[in-house]
């Protein structure tokens, strides 16, 4: 399964990636929505948008087709996948309402179970799990507080330990905890 | 009356039928039954000696009533109820039971199941034609005179081929000048014709023709009648000006002191108060555009014909007319939403229209293409095709059909009279399907117009320039190319207008809002209603050869439709057959699909024109008032009970089918030989909104175990909202019968549309296993129900 | 008095405290009551953790959002990651009572419940909404007449329009009409509806890529001759701020483009302490207060 390859042999290299990302999705966005992946007419509108696509080689209608046409492994193992900035500009325009963005975000989700990942999103990840936040208060931050007037520490999971308590309660009970420790582990 | 004597002939069908049916056995019981005078069976019963038989056996045995089990109705009953009506035998008096598809060709390996269920649907035949009384269709004259309404290329040529015919036509046109888009345009794809050379003479022969009565500035207010003798009320906008006496020397316009926006050239020129649209206009005349009239006088002074009146006022007028062509065309969508095309954010982002304005000699620049920003020149032109079709996100969900080809005709235009001009036609598909048409693709490449595959994301306004974002799929890479002018291609809507004159007319619109065909491939331009027929682009996008096809084919319709003087009214229709029980409560009102029921002197008076018999209006009676002729109270409890007593089937299920939609799918489940099980038993009816619940509940009083209900889907079947009604109807009797101790699921209703044939033994088997597991209704729940029966009617 | 709980998020609290600050002292003006969100945590980001696990991801909204239910009270917030995530699971927890059931048997397990009655408001919302324009432009005390202000709407406050409900994502003009009422100037610019770069994790995963967008568009207000960028959003404030030093300190390209966030803009103009609104915790000075003559 090598991009750089011209030759698809359809019946080895490709799988149902469509019903795969529809199963995933169902879970949280209406099937009938995501569904209209099946009806894209590869018009370019979405990659003729996207802010990303114009400097990396990140395509989203590329991806659309890869999808249709269940190259699964190519597109979860392509970095560029992770220069989405989720703008929706692509999803507003998109003549048959495909919901592209809500696509890759779900993509990115197999993505990243399957390890497929940035060790800078690692650490905002493992950061979120242990202070409630993405990122950390920093000294510096705390003097800012104080300058423009308002509580050294914000009233947040920072302030109150039992809260955090509750965000590590969830997740470890939706298994995100697990995926990501496993992830660093791994390096 | 006289006491019934019925024949009951059953035909083999060389085999097809007696194969599996025990025709024999048919034969022996049927003539055992009351009544049943004569019993036959006979090789091929269609054959001449079969017909001969038949009519034999009337003259000999005296018969009143004949049945013949055979194949299905739409094959033969025709050719039967002639012969026949020879021997004196009312249509009514006939009736055509299917053994054939519905028996036979079904039932194979369960000959015993078939010979059985054939027994009983002659017997309910032989009671529902023993109730049956004569029916004689009626006539009215027919008004020799048609209305078309809208004056564009559909129209015009309609309206020309009807006078053709030496039939009265009505043009009746909201503008000042019937011509339509065409008129606009300079030339016309594909074979790039002057557009005012070949429409002109035919606008001119309008207003020649002496058959053709043309009324512009006018709009249709009112349709009241039926079809074959419409009364019309046209509303007359004023004109301002006397058609018969203005000589159009302009002498009014050069002194007219007001300018305003021209809507002829599409926004983009200008035009004085007083004006003609075109050189070419027909009528000839000029018109005041009486909404920037300051009614100085100026131009009433000048006239050296006196033609113009500054009081003129609106006007009505009635017209009489038979049959009514609908050809209003379309409008462009207003891409004002599209944030992304700049549309109406910036001057030189225009649409095709005005494109077409602004390259035509006759426009605002007099052809010169310049940026409406600056009036600078333009050396590079961008096309944005399906700017919002194929769009359901904010635009329209089909394709226009036309705007690849006349972009294309644009660009090529220029490219032969604008050296160096470089024009981009940005395009998803380019839609090419038609006579001549991809070759005309063809040489606009080898003219050096450019196509980019990618639809067009964004305009970035520059200045007076403009960038255009998009990708070229070809490469997948994104491009920025920056233009003079941009032409947007929107959707093409069919013309506002038609969603008031549809309500006039009492035609539907489909979900775009275009004129809905009677059937979209078999009767394309005829509407849902009798009478009303519809061409050009208010059926759909099209370009102007098919646009003049259709008004072809709407005009020998409507030819047609009129040539038959005189209209038979087909007898089957409701009637208000207890006239005192009726209290004018208006509940069959609220039913009618086609508004044929009214209130005259505290009674319902049924038009037995209008009427279309679908029977949606009889259960809606609340006093029984109602009934239907061909299919009464009486013979339809005939027909069920005849059915159910005495049959020896183990599970019973009734199924009443929609005669036309369902049955037909019904039939095409036979002619395949596919199989279901012989325990359904059809009863055809106009449409299950015939059905009360008092026949539901005497069918299973008297032995169905489960009933089933197939109807037409709304847009497909003949009688429009009584389908829709027949559905509500039936949901409901699946709670009123759990009253009467039987479960809901014994009651089956399905949409069924004629390609759904194999998904019928689906439904059947399906069907069928449910009731034989729930197993036959206890005889005291039977009991029971008659009983309650009998104690309403007594009451 | 209208009350909203105060979602902060991550980075107006943990990097531009003015934000936090000029919210609290620009509703106190407008007689809006702004409560603690005690316990707040991470929204979690869209397109992050959106883009990691979306169940997580709406479980944990679920939380945040159910703490303002059990203050009676909608969440407001001046970021629109915050707002994205956290309008987009109250969207699909109303909707759909199924996907609610099984987030709340997850929040059970630490006693919570959230049956989306309340929700959340973007700032800009109490802005055009609770306040009205025709109050802010009634209130201003000191015009920012010939201020030019070019306007960022960021992408998640308008997009996807379908479940925001703002009305297009291509023609908005609500920040135009705050900008107008307050007496400045909102100017034209070919980028406008460009994304600020950072969203969708690819500030953290690629920030070459980012920073090219953000190039991008700043050469686009730059062209137009804006005095400072105005934004809705903490996250597009830290990247166009921060992103400056980036562009500077990795590519060599100045812009020294002043950025104010929305309810700076409107804090100045209701004569509130340029100080105390946190404009000199900025990295980019903000030169325009000399234009004003507020320096
Ligand atoms: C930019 C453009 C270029 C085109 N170029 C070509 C081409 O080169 N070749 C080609 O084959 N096709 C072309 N077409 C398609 C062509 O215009 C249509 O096929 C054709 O005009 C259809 O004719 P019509 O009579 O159905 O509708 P129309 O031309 O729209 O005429 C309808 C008429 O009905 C009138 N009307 C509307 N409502 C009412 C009412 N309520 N009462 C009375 N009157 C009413 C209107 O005023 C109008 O006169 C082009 C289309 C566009 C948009
Ligand atoms: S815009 Fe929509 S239809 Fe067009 S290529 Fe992208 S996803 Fe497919
Ligand atoms: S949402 Fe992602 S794919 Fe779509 S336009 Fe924005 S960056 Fe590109
Ligand atoms: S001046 Fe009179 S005759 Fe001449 S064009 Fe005008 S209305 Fe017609
Ligand atoms: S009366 Fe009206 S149409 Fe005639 S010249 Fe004056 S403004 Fe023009
Ligand atoms: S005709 Fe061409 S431009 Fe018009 S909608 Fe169809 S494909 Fe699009
Ligand atoms: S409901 Fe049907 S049967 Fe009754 S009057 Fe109307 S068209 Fe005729």
């Amino acid at each position: 399964m090598d991009s750089t390859k011209p030759l698809i042999k359809i019946d080895e290299e490709t799988s149902d990636f469509i019903a795969e990302i529809l199963e995933k999705g169902a879970q949280i966005f209406p099937k009938e929505e995501l569904e209209r992946i099946l009806t894209c007419i590869q018009c370019g509108t979405c990659y003729g948008s996207c802010p990303s696509g114009r400097i990396t080689a990140y395509h989203v209608r590329v991806i659309m087709r890869k999808a249709q046409l269940g190259l699964k492994e190519e597109v979860l193992k392509d970095e560029n996948l992770w220069n989405c900035t989720t703008c929706y500009t692509c999803q507003e325009r998109c003549p048959r309402e495909v919901e592209t963005t809500d696509t890759i975000r779900l993509i990115r989700n197999m993505a990243f179970e399957a390890g497929y990942v940035k060790k800078p999103h690692l650490i905002v990840s493992r950061n979120f799990i242990e202070t409630g936040h993405s990122i950390p208060l920093r000294d510096e931050d705390k003097e800012k507080r104080k300058r423009v007037g308002v509580s050294e520490i914000p009233p947040t999971t920072l302030t109150y330990p039992e809260a955090l308590k509750e965000v590590q309660t969830l997740v470890e009970a939706t298994g995100f905890k697990e995926k990501v420790l496993k992830l660093l582990e791994e390096g | 009356m006289e006491k019934p004597r019925v024949g009951v002939f059953i035909c083999e069908c060389g085999g097809n039928i007696s194969d599996v049916v025990d025709v024999k056995k048919v034969v022996k019981t049927a003539s055992e039954w009351e009544n049943v005078l004569v019993a036959r069976h006979y090789t091929y019963m269609c054959s001449k000696p079969g017909v001969e038989l038949i009519k034999q056996s009337i003259k000999k045995r005296e018969l009143n009533r004949i049945v013949i089990a055979c194949c299905t109705p739409k094959m033969h009953r025709k050719m039967f109820e002639r012969n026949v009506g020879e021997e004196g035998i009312n249509p009514a008096f006939l009736e055509i039971v299917n053994v054939r598809e519905q028996c036979s060709w079904v039932h194979h390996g369960d000959n015993e199941g078939a010979t059985q269920k054939a027994i009983d649907l002659i017997r309910g035949a032989v009671k529902k034609v023993e109730n049956a009384v004569p029916l004689h269709p009626g006539k009215m004259p027919v008004k020799p005179a048609v209305l078309v309404i809208g004056g564009g290329i559909a129209g015009i040529t309609a309206a020309l081929r009807v006078a053709e015919a030496g039939i009265k036509v009505y043009l009746v046109e909201k503008e000042p000048t019937i011509g339509g888009h065409m008129a606009k345009y300079a030339k016309v794809f594909p074979t790039l014709d002057c557009a005012q050379c070949i429409l002109t003479p035919k606008m001119g022969d309008v207003a020649e023709n002496p058959n053709i009565e043309l009324f512009t500035l006018a709009e249709v207010k009112a349709v009241e009648g039926v079809p074959g003798d419409f009364k019309v009320k046209i509303k007359l906008k004023p004109r301002g000006v006397d058609v018969e006496k203005c000589v159009g020397c302009g002498a009014c316009n050069r002194v007219c002191p007001v300018e305003t926006v021209s809507d002829f050239d599409e926004g983009l020129g200008k035009r004085k108060a007083i004006y003609i649209p075109f050189p070419q206009a027909v009528p000839s005349a000029y018109v005041i555009d009486f909404d920037s009239c300051t009614k100085c006088g100026k131009c009433a002074e000048k006239c050296p014909r006196k033609a113009i009146n500054l009081e003129d006022t609106e006007k009505e007028i009635e017209i009489n007319v038979g049959a009514i062509i609908v050809a209003t065309g379309f409008k462009l969508f207003d891409l004002s939403d599209y944030g992304e095309y700049k549309y109406g954010m910036h001057p030189n982002v225009i649409t095709a229209l005005q494109m077409e304005r602004l390259m035509n000699v006759a426009g605002p620049t007099s052809g010169a293409i310049v940026r409406p920003s600056d009036g600078g020149e333009v050396k590079k032109i961008g096309y944005i095709l399906c700017a919002g079709s194929r769009d359901t996100n904010k635009g329209k969900p089909y394709c226009s059909r036309v705007c690849c080809l006349y972009a294309t005709k644009q660009a090529l235009m220029m490219r032969e009279f604008m050296e160096g001009l470089d024009i981009w036609i940005h395009y998803i598909d380019l839609r090419a399907a038609g006579r001549r048409y991809e070759e005309f693709y063809k040489n606009a490449q080898i003219e050096g117009v450019k196509y980019v595959r990618g639809k067009v994301s964004e305009i970035i306004p520059d200045g007076d320039q403009l960038i255009v974002r998009a990708e070229d799929t070809m490469l997948g890479r994104p491009i920025e190319n920056k233009y003079d002018l941009v032409v947007l291609c929107p959707p093409i809507v069919p013309s506002p207008d038609i969603t008031k004159l549809a309500e006039i007319l009492k035609i539907p619109l489909d979900e775009d809002g275009f004129v809905l065909e009677k059937h979209p491939k078999l009767d394309p331009v005829a509407t849902k209603r009798e009478g009303i027929f519809a061409c050009g682009v208010i059926t759909g996008p099209k370009d102007i050869q098919t646009s003049v096809s259709e008004a072809e084919g709407a005009a020998a319709k409507a030819i047609n439709f009129l040539i038959q003087k005189e209209k038979i009214i087909e007898p089957n229709k409701a009637y208000l057959a207890v006239p005192e029980k009726c209290d004018a409560c208006g509940e069959c009102i609220e039913v009618c699909p086609t508004e044929a029921i009214s209130i005259a002197s505290e009674k319902v008076e049924i038009n037995e024109i209008l009427c279309n018999g679908c029977g949606a209006c009889i259960p809606a009676c609340p006093k029984e008032a109602l009934d239907l002729k061909g299919l009464s109270e009486k013979q339809l409890m005939a027909e069920i009970e005849g059915i159910l007593t005495g049959s020896e089937s183990e599970i019973k299920i009734l199924a009443f089918v929609e005669n036309e939609i369902a049955y037909t799918a019904l039939d095409l489940t036979g002619v395949a030989r596919l199989s279901y099980p012989s325990s359904i038993r059809v009863i055809p009816v106009p449409s299950t909104s015939r059905l009360k619940l008092k026949h539901i509940l005497y069918a299973f009083a008297k032995g169905a175990d489960g009933i089933m209900f197939l109807e037409a889907p709304e847009h497909e079947g003949p009688f429009g909202k009584a389908h829709a009604i027949a559905e509500e109807r039936i949901e409901n009797y699946k709670f009123d019968i759990e009253d009467y101790d039987v479960d809901s699921i014994r009651l089956w209703f399905s949409k069924v549309y004629v390609p759904d044939w194999r998904k019928l033994v689906k439904v059947f088997e399906t069907f069928d296993r449910m009731i034989k597991d729930e197993g036959p209704i206890e005889q005291e729940v039977r009991e029971n129900i008659l009983k309650q029966l009998s104690q309403e009617t007594d009451t | 008095m209208t009350k909203y709980a105060f979602f902060l998020g991550c980075i107006a609290p943990l990097r531009y405290p003015g934000l936090e600050a000029a919210t609290k002292r620009v509703m106190q003006h407008f007689n809006i009551e702004l409560l603690d969100l005690n316990g707040a945590s991470c929204c979690p980001a869209p397109g992050v953790f959106g883009s990691f696990d979306l169940w997580n991801w709406l479980v944990v909204a679920a939380r945040n959002l159910s703490l303002g239910e059990s203050l009676n009270a909608d969440l407001t917030t001046i970021c629109n990651g915050c707002y994205a995530t956290l309008q987009e699971a109250w969207h699909i927890l109303k909707e759909d009572p199924s996907k609610r059931r099984r987030v709340n048997e997850v929040l059970s397990k630490i006693n919570r419940n959230y049956n989306a009655k309340t929700g959340i408001k973007h700032i800009i919302e109490v802005f055009a909404n609770d306040i009205g324009i025709d109050k802010i432009k009634s209130s201003v005390e000191k015009s920012l007449e010939g201020l030019k202000v070019a306007v960022h709407y960021g992408c998640h406050f308008l997009k996807p329009r379908k479940i925001r409900g703002h009305g297009s994502s291509e023609k908005p003009h609500i920040l135009e009409d705050i900008v107008t009422a307050l007496g400045a100037e909102p100017v034209h610019y070919k980028e406008k509806l460009l994304c600020c770069g950072a969203g969708g994790g690819v500030r953290a995963g690629n920030l070459d890529a980012a920073l090219e967008i953000t190039a991008r568009k700043l050469a686009s207000v730059k062209e137009a001759g804006a005095d400072c960028i105005l934004n809705p959003c903490s996250f597009c404030h830290f990247q166009f701020d921060r992103g400056q030093v980036e562009l500077r300190e990795r590519k060599g390209i100045e812009f020294n483009i002043p950025v104010i966030h929305l309810v700076q803009l409107v804090g100045l103009a209701m004569g509130i302490d340029p100080k105390s609104l946190g404009l000199y915790e900025n990295e980019i000075p903000p030169t325009y207060l000399d234009k004003l003559g507020l320096r």
